[in-house]
């Protein structure tokens, strides 16, 4: 099965159960990069969760701040701290 | 459909993740069929029905339960569920007097191996915010109504530590296997938010109260 055709499944689950875990393509594929290179050890996991928490609590001020909810945008803080743990590695820069 | 719709850079995530994926590979340091078999083992193969076998076999084999509750992590493993994410796991039982919800205050820490990802909900700041002032507000919006003695424990998961909530056997079950117990498990009772229903008659949908 292609990437295509595996993400595209994901997102039709999505659709059919609104609590699934990812609710565009990209996120799954976020998710499986950050897996894959903390097993290939090129970071470790507690060190990507150090900065996943760091975005999300940035965030979470900003919502305290404005008594807003958020939109289901986790993985747009998981993306930034991908991008961030890699540009800090000199892997690839932001 | 746009893809600068909710923009924090130039461009989009769409495109921001195409270009990680098209770097990375240039660079050796990731194969793009390994995001296939990743996207495919947490949709198919890591998810709440291990969870679901897990607490079936706790209520149907007291040696069982009492391992689980000892050391989760070993008991979890003895079903071959182990993984990223699995390791110090806590089982937490509820009773007729204590109910459990488990959170991720930080961010979203959850046991991968026993239920998967975490679902959209469980990592919304609306969530991680009022499960801790609010639990028994949060069990209604999931239609959970407690009795005012039942004390609700809110546990608050941690890189350290991880839990799995084993709820209560709903009464009337007592004829069903363990297999057909793990039917009736669902993901949201092993988080806290629901408790397990008993199986409606055929035909019989049992009403699920609006989040």
């Amino acid at each position: 099965m292609s990437v295509a055709a595996a993400l595209d499944q994901i997102v039709q689950a999505a659709r059919l159960d609104p609590e699934h875990v990812f609710s565009a393509p990209w996120e799954a594929r976020a998710f499986a990069i950050a897996l894959k290179l903390s097993e290939a050890g090129v970071f470790s996991w507690d060190e990507f969760r150090e900065r996943l928490i760091a975005e999300v609590a940035a965030s979470d001020r900003v919502h305290e701040r404005d008594g807003t909810s958020d939109h289901g945008e986790y993985y747009e803080h998981f993306l930034r701290a991908l991008e961030r743990m890699l540009d800090d590695k000199g892997i690839v820069r932001s | 459909m746009s893809e600068n719709h909710h923009d924090t850079s130039e461009s989009g995530p769409v495109a921001r993740v195409k270009a990680l994926e098209t770097l990375l590979a240039e660079k050796g340091l990731l194969d793009p069929a390994a995001i296939d078999a990743v996207v495919d083992t947490y949709e198919t193969k890591v998810g709440p029905r291990n969870g679901a076998r897990v607490v079936a076999k706790a209520w149907t084999d007291p040696a069982y339960r009492k391992r689980l509750l000892d050391d989760a992590t070993a008991a979890v493993a003895e079903l071959g569920y182990a993984g990223p994410e699995g390791g110090h796991l806590v089982a937490i039982e509820n009773t007729d007097r204590v109910h459990n919800l488990v959170v991720c205050t930080l961010c979203s820490c959850y046991p991968w191996p026993v239920l998967g990802l975490p679902p959209v909900w469980y990592k919304s700041f609306a969530y991680r915010s009022r499960a801790v002032s609010d639990p028994r507000g949060v069990l209604k919006d999931f239609g959970t109504e407690l009795p005012s003695d039942v004390e609700i424990r809110v546990w608050d998961s941690s890189a350290e530590i991880r839990y799995l909530v084993i709820p209560q056997r709903p009464a009337g079950t007592e004829k069903m296997t363990a297999d057909e117990l793990a039917e009736i498990v669902t993901r949201d009772s092993m988080v806290g938010v629901t408790n397990v229903a008993a199986p409606s008659r055929r035909g019989d949908k049992s009403k699920r109260a609006g989040k």
